[in-house]
């Protein structure tokens, strides 16, 4: 069963008390500062000083390495063999296969592009790894994200695993009555058309129950909500935004300064 | 003056010709507790959206006469307001997760966050609240990982913890065994006797005939008769209309017939039925 429906893990570190915005912040500045900064190992620098020694602060290092190995390093690696392949520059040839040169400035072009996507995905990971979404949800609700607006995301995140089960269902309810859906690509084009009505009607009809649900539990009520969870933001929290939003400052007005 | 008062109440949802409720009048006390029952497409789930106020703020369509509940006049009022007094909840439990949660405690919690109640004093409810049905060993499980007797015991704890004064079931035990289904009419039986107001929609011919207080059947959008559970449920009108009877019911119903049930009364229960076969 779906019993854990986000990335979240509940942890008792440094990084989880965080106000859920600063670590927004921080994801984005991180990913920021490594597209912006002219340095060449910038990324490099990110990976190994700022993400990893984060991920055991947080106290999420099982659960980063387990996504590490099993969706940054493929990305990273095909992004790496690519650029390394097809990247059309530099002279001094190292490598040559069959009609492909590998050069060396190729090389050290796909090794930065590679580590920078690994800084990315790396630094999301982390925000979503030690960020409750309930509290990311209330907190942007606080700051004057419409709740209609924090429903749709946050609800839309939870139910994609629903209607892909549902879809699995309904695709073994029509097979079982003789679909086609193994063949050849035109067949199979074919008949997914039987599966789109039920999926879509279906949840027609699940959208208007559930928003006589939501509305039944006050969701447009004019009151104030208030939260479930005590949201801490404390001077720290803001002192580390301000902070960050200086360094990707910097590295902007150093890539614009030296190009 | 009644808790509840509909007057002459016809409905008729956009794009329809037949009305779904016609000509309804019913009078419910506070504190009472009223089971509705009607063969399907009688309009029960649309008598519930007409007392919970989404009818006609929701669905739109043309209604007539007037809807009462705690002295408030439904189409003078807003539906964010109405929801405030009157708890909905309904059958396929899927659905009435909100979907923005993440645990069973926080999911019940929601409408407490929605409707601005203090943080001190929602965890303390919420508690108290599953306690009532039952469900505080599910506190830190998704919604979505539950059955659907449990997912309907959420949903029934959702608005129970809003404290409505008045508490509209549409079909809330489903998906319930039969333990469950007791101890679902045993809350809400309790509820009632707090001061809490309760229509329900059921099928379930011998819960009703324990638990509640009066009946209303329903055929065509309209009342067919209405009075106490015993009454309503055995009554041959009942048969002539096509609507489910107890199994107790129609089994002492065929007894008499051939001289075996002695009783002028029919049983509804297994225990009335056993009473009176002994005779
Ligand atoms: N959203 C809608 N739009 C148009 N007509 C509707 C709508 N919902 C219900 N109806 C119609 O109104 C009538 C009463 O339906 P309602 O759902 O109230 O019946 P019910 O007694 O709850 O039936 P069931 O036992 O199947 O739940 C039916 O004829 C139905 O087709
Ligand atoms: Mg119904």
């Amino acid at each position: 069963m779906h019993e854990r429906l986000s990335f979240f893990v509940k942890r008792d570190s440094a990084l989880h008390p965080l106000n859920p915005l600063t670590k927004i912040v921080l994801a984005l500045g991180i990913i920021l500062v490594s597209i912006f900064s002219p340095w060449y190992w910038t990324s490099h620098v990110l990976l190994l000083v700022v993400i990893v020694p984060l991920v055991f602060i947080g106290k999420v290092a099982t659960e980063y390495f387990t996504s590490a190995l099993r969706l940054i390093l493929p990305a990273a690696g095909f992004i790496f063999f690519m650029q390394a392949f097809f990247q059309p520059i530099g002279q001094t040839v190292i490598f040559n296969f069959w009609f492909l040169d590998i050069t060396q400035e190729s090389l050290l072009f796909a090794f930065r592009i590679a580590t920078r996507i690994t800084v990315m995905i790396s630094a999301f990971t982390l925000f979503l790894l030690t960020t409750h979404p309930s509290e990311l949800m209330s907190d942007l609700t606080r700051r004057g994200l419409p709740p209609q607006f924090a429903y749709v995301i946050i609800s839309t995140l939870q139910i994609l695993p629903q209607m892909q089960a549902k879809a699995q269902t309904i695709i073994a309810a029509q097979r079982s009555r003789g679909l086609d859906t193994e063949s050849t690509f035109f067949k199979r084009i074919g008949s997914v058309v039987p599966l789109v009505s039920p999926l879509v009607f279906g949840s027609l009809v699940e959208v208007e129950e559930r928003a006589i649900a939501i509305e039944a539990r006050g969701f447009t009520s004019k009151k104030a909500k208030t939260s479930l969870y005590e949201i801490s933001d404390r001077s720290s929290d803001k002192f580390i935004r301000w902070g960050l939003v200086i360094f990707v400052i910097i590295s902007i007005v150093l890539k614009l300064w030296l190009s | 003056m009644a808790f509840i008062n509909l007057n002459n109440v016809t409905y008729k949802y956009p794009l329809t010709k037949t009305p779904a409720l016609q000509n309804i009048n019913l009078q419910v006390n506070e504190g009472e507790f009223v089971a509705i029952v009607g063969p399907n497409g009688a309009g029960k789930s649309t008598l519930c959206y007409t007392l919970a106020g989404f009818v006609p703020h929701f669905f739109k369509g043309e209604i007539s006469g007037t809807v009462e509940v705690a002295g408030i006049d439904s189409s003078k009022s807003t539906l964010d307001k109405w929801v405030l007094n009157v708890g909905l909840a309904f059958q396929n439990p899927f659905n009435q997760i909100s979907g923005a949660k993440y645990t069973v405690f926080e999911e019940i919690a929601f409408g407490l966050e929605n409707t601005g109640v203090p943080r001190d004093e929602m965890k303390p409810r919420v508690e108290e609240a599953m306690k009532l049905t039952d469900i505080s060993n599910l506190a830190d499980r998704s919604p979505y990982s539950l059955s659907g007797g449990q997912q309907q015991r959420v949903a029934l704890t959702s608005i129970l913890v809003m404290r409505p004064k008045l508490l509209v079931l549409d079909e809330p035990t489903s998906q319930m065994d039969p333990i469950g289904t007791r101890e679902v009419f045993g809350v809400i039986r309790k509820m009632a006797e707090g001061g809490m107001t309760v229509v329900m929609v059921e099928h379930k011919m011998e819960w009703i005939a324990n638990f509640a207080d009066r009946v209303v059947a329903l055929k065509d959008g309209q009342v067919l008769m209405e009075g106490k559970p015993n009454e309503v449920l055995t009554s041959e009108l009942l048969v002539e209309n096509g609507f489910g009877v107890s199994r107790y019911t129609s089994t002492a119903r065929e007894a008499k017939k051939q001289g075996l049930w002695k009783k002028e009364k029919l049983p509804v229960t297994l225990d009335e039925a056993v009473e009176g076969f002994k005779k």
